[in-house]
């Protein structure tokens, strides 16, 4: 029956049950309950007190967040809907969940991985899409985006089995069985290490061993603050990866909501990495998203140091404009206000203030300088960022200058600014600021090709940093 | 084209596992046809450090897959996936005698895997490796809940899997080594079984009074699994190892008070006297005492202690009168207790009774006495205190490392399954003997 009409049918029984009571001597035996039939019907198959709930097991429990877990139930009734629901906590204390539909197989037993979704969080058979397919539970704070702030302690994530197919934050549910899973940013035996040297805000992640390594850079946007989640993950993988933090860190100087640090910071920063006694110093590449992008063009171009390689994920050739810090404070250069656009529903796009027309021409840096391989991800429902125009000057700039073997793009239908590493939600649109006005800005990216695209370009940007670095 | 050996890439995945697991160790992006030696590195909660070595070299592609490669020597040889862990030896100059077992088990054991250039044997601490990974392997997998447990006396404690169950529920005897022996139990409980580990010799009780305990005291673990609101008591299982198996074949024969659902059984005995107190069980083994024997080495070899095995019912548990399935698990190889012997003679009783169909029983060639959970190492003797008696000696287990080894992860594959089957299977209990 309907969820909906199962509650009601629980309800009425429920003040059957309370008559009863009322009408009954209160004594603590067997017989009491055994003359409560309707309770005993109500009673969950599992719960008769003789059987023992189906069994659950997710493979593997403890995981990188790049990894596929596996989800399997056994010894459930067959053909029978099951609701999968999966919770966790945000480091900042928001409750987010998902949840799938299924149906059991005839000898009663299901696989994430095998099966097909017929509700819920996302449809079809989507291995990981309990994970993309995360959303705040209701009643959250509007404009949530989920980025892990602590690298060195892992999402533990609840995974549970429901009876029925129901809407677990909605509907009565009953949980009948559970696993509690680990997803992890950072692989055991990698190191973090702060490095405020030289007016350097940033956090050095380290691969075990004695290296020496080959190394990575980690930039991200105007949303500012130290972000270390990705930098974490490269050195899972093997890469010391230094995350800099350039806009919107309180060790950084000058008004939290500008860019105060210039060529010659990001110069340091690059230089650190390549000093580092454990990093092969002519192995090290730069990877950044959005505005993390044009910096990464910047050093290649404007510093004289020699990046092996270039990640550039939806971002801008020139320098577009300080909107605000990462807790909301705004100060804005009313001179590129004017690119701002704004939907129905009042949030804002930023996407033409990074078309290349828009672009203050000194910023824009000299693309034909580029000497090494740059492989540039578009998100083609990037709502942020003109990506696509961004990407096509810079491969028509190389090929120009005889360099079109340097560049590689690519490029994802349906995926949105905010490429980042696997299985994690994709923000649709998020609070940017606070002050002096609250504003939504919109990222783009729809839920399922948005996970494919970032499941994708991570396996990708991997391979060709190992071909890059590990040759 | 010669690649910079410093850019070879190691990878273990799951670099978190729990200890029954698999994992894949890869060796990628070293020079075609090189010489590598992968090595394994593990710092025990005693402070002795062990390692397990192999030679590979590497393919045309530079890569080396240690689950699908042919180890050339080393620790183990040929292809083994897991042979980087149930290969680990004391590094030399260790004291001898050693044994590996997690006391702690809510923080994993970290094993770091390194790559080396060449085919080396020894001096790993002086060299600096290629790569290095570390690896995590858990006991307990995430939100099982470790509960110590000291109502009615008891020294115990209680591992409840994560979620509502209820659970199945298992006791878990260890042997004459005593102690509050609690992996097995944590791991169990990480595979959905709510399980009771037990210490009934050194525990709390016979430390005070030195007595021994009486059959209350299981009967009182039991009502603590069977009690509990999250555990089904029509669902408990008993697990016993060396002497936990002449409690688990007495509860399961003569026990009024225990219901078991099923029975393991691994490397024991049925030879006791019939529906015996621990402390005439220990009395018999004593009176026998003149049977131990010692090898060249002078180490214990104490399997003859029960043999030769009576053709009558003398001083056996009558197994032909359990009512619940029961799953042997022996190692032919065994030097400790006559766990083969008896295990055949369990059988010949069983079929003479009719109840042969609740018989599973798994042998093993090349096991010795310590049936453990898989890819951890093994040891062919070690130092053992025997709680009874106080003294510390060098005991022979038996066993041939790689036999063991494949006994260890066959044995508890098939004891998940037996214990799954009856302990969550909604149908009656019933014979697995196709295992």
């Amino acid at each position: 029956m309907a969820a909906k009409d199962a509650a009601m049918f629980r309800a009425r029984v429920s003040v059957t049950a309370i008559q009863l009571l009322i009408n009954m001597e209160m004594k603590p035996c067997l017989s009491f309950y055994s003359k409560l039939p309707s309770l005993q019907q109500l009673s969950v198959r599992w719960k008769s007190g003789v059987r023992p709930a189906p069994f659950l097991t997710a493979t593997p429990v403890r995981a990188l967040i790049d990894e596929q877990i596996s989800i399997r139930g056994s010894f459930l009734p067959p053909h029978s809907p099951i609701t999968l629901s999966a919770r966790m906590h945000s480091d900042e204390g928001d409750l987010w969940e998902s949840f799938a539909h299924f149906n059991t197989s005839a000898s009663g037993t299901f696989s994430s991985t095998n099966d097909h979704s017929v509700g819920g969080s996302y449809l079809g058979c989507e291995p990981m899409g309990l994970f993309w397919g995360m959303e705040p539970a209701p009643g959250s704070r509007e404009g949530l985006r989920l980025r892990k702030r602590n690298v060195e302690a892992p999402y533990v994530v609840r995974i549970s089995l429901l009876e029925g197919h129901v809407s677990p934050s909605e509907d009565q549910t009953t949980e009948l069985a559970a696993v509690n899973a680990e997803r992890w940013y950072l692989s055991p035996g990698v190191k973090r290490i702060d490095t405020l040297q030289n007016g350097i805000v940033g956090a050095l992640f380290l691969p075990p061993g004695p290296g020496p390594f080959p190394a990575m850079l980690d930039l991200w946007g105007m949303g500012g603050g130290l972000q270390e989640y990705r930098a974490s993950l490269l050195a899972s993988k093997g890469f010391a990866s230094l995350s800099l933090a350039y806009i919107g860190h309180k060790d950084l100087p000058g008004p939290p909501n500008r860019v105060n640090v210039g060529d010659s910071y990001f110069k340091a920063a690059f230089q650190l990495l390549q000093d580092h006694p454990q990093v092969i110093s002519d192995r090290v590449g730069i990877i950044g998203l959005s505005f993390g992008c044009y910096v990464t063009l910047r050093i290649a171009t404007r510093t004289g140091v020699k990046p092996a390689c270039l990640v550039c994920i939806n971002g801008p050739v020139g320098s577009t404009v300080t909107l605000s810090d990462s807790e909301g404070r705004t100060e804005i250069f009313d001179s590129y206000q004017k690119y701002w656009t704004y939907d129905d529903q009042g949030y804002v796009i930023f996407k033409e203030v990074s078309l290349p027309a828009n672009l203050p021409p000194d910023s824009i840096v000299e693309l034909e300088k580029l000497d090494c391989p740059l492989m540039y991800i578009v998100g083609e429902d990037d709502l942020s960022a003109s990506s696509i125009e961004n990407a096509d000057m810079i491969e028509e700039t190389l090929r120009s200058a005889g360099k079109p073997h340097l560049f590689t793009r690519l490029s994802y239908p349906g995926a949105g600014h905010l490429i980042e590493p696997p299985y994690s939600p994709n923000a649709r649109a998020s609070l940017w600021s606070v002050k002096p006005k609250k504003l939504i800005t919109l990222w783009g990216g729809h839920p399922a090709p948005h996970a494919a695209a970032q499941e994708d370009a991570w396996e990708k940007v991997l391979n060709f940093l190992n071909a890059n670095l590990r040759r | 084209m010669e690649r910079n050996p410093l850019f070879v890439k190691l990878s273990a995945q799951p670099s978190r596992a729990l200890v029954d697991e698999r994992f894949v160790v890869l060796v990628q992006n070293a020079v075609p046809g090189s010489q590598l030696t992968v090595h394994a590195l593990h710092q025990c909660e005693d402070g002795h450090s062990w390692q397990a070595f192999a030679h590979y070299i590497a393919d045309a592609m530079g890569t080396v897959n240690v689950s699908e490669d042919s180890s050339l020597g080393g620790t183990y040889t040929g292809t083994e996936a897991m042979g980087l862990l149930w290969s680990l030896k004391p590094v030399p100059g260790s004291k001898p005698g050693l044994r590996m077992r997690k006391k702690n088990v809510q923080t994993p054991m970290l094993v770091t895997i390194s790559v080396y250039q060449g085919h080396q044997t020894d001096g790993f601490v002086d060299q600096a490796p290629l790569a290095t990974v570390v690896v995590e392997r858990w006991y307990m997998a995430p939100g099982v809940r470790r509960i110590p447990v000291t109502e009615y006396g008891l020294t115990a404690t209680l591992f409840l899997p994560a979620g509502p169950g209820p659970f199945p529920g298992l006791l878990d005897l260890w042997g004459g080594g005593g102690q509050l022996v609690e992996y097995r139990a944590a791991l169990l409980a990480s595979h959905g079984i709510a399980s009771l580990a037990l210490d009934y010799l050194t525990c709390k009780y016979s430390m005070e009074t030195k007595k021994t305990v009486s059959n209350q005291y299981f009967e009182m673990a039991y009502r603590v699994l069977a009690e509990h609101p999250q555990i089904l008591g029509s669902r408990i299982a008993m697990l016993g190892l060396s002497l936990g198996t002449s409690i688990t074949f007495r509860t399961a024969v003569y026990s009024q008070v225990i219901k078991l659902r099923c029975a393991v059984c691994i490397s024991g005995s049925h030879r006791q006297p019939h529906n015996s107190s621990l402390e005439e069980i220990l009395s018999f083994f004593h009176s026998n005492a003149d049977k131990i024997r010692f090898n060249e080495e002078n180490e214990v070899i104490w399997r003859d202690l029960l043999l030769p095995i009576p053709s009558d019912s003398t001083n056996k548990v009558e197994v032909g009168q359990i009512k619940c399935p029961l799953l042997l698990i022996v190692g032919e190889d065994d030097q400790n207790w006559c766990a083969y012997e008896s295990a055949m003679d369990m059988k010949e009783m069983m079929e003479k009774a009719g109840n042969s169909h609740l018989l599973t029983l798994l042998s093993y060639p090349e096991a010795g006495h310590l049936i453990e959970p898989p890819y951890t190492p093994h040891v062919r003797s070690s130092q053992f205190r025997d709680m009874s008696t106080r003294q510390i000696m060098m005991v022979l287990w038996g066993g041939q490392t790689l036999g063991h080894a494949r006994a260890q992860e066959d044995s508890w594959k098939k004891l998940l399954v037996f214990l799954r089957e009856h302990l969550y299977s909604s149908s009656k209990p019933a014979p697995l003997s196709h295992l």
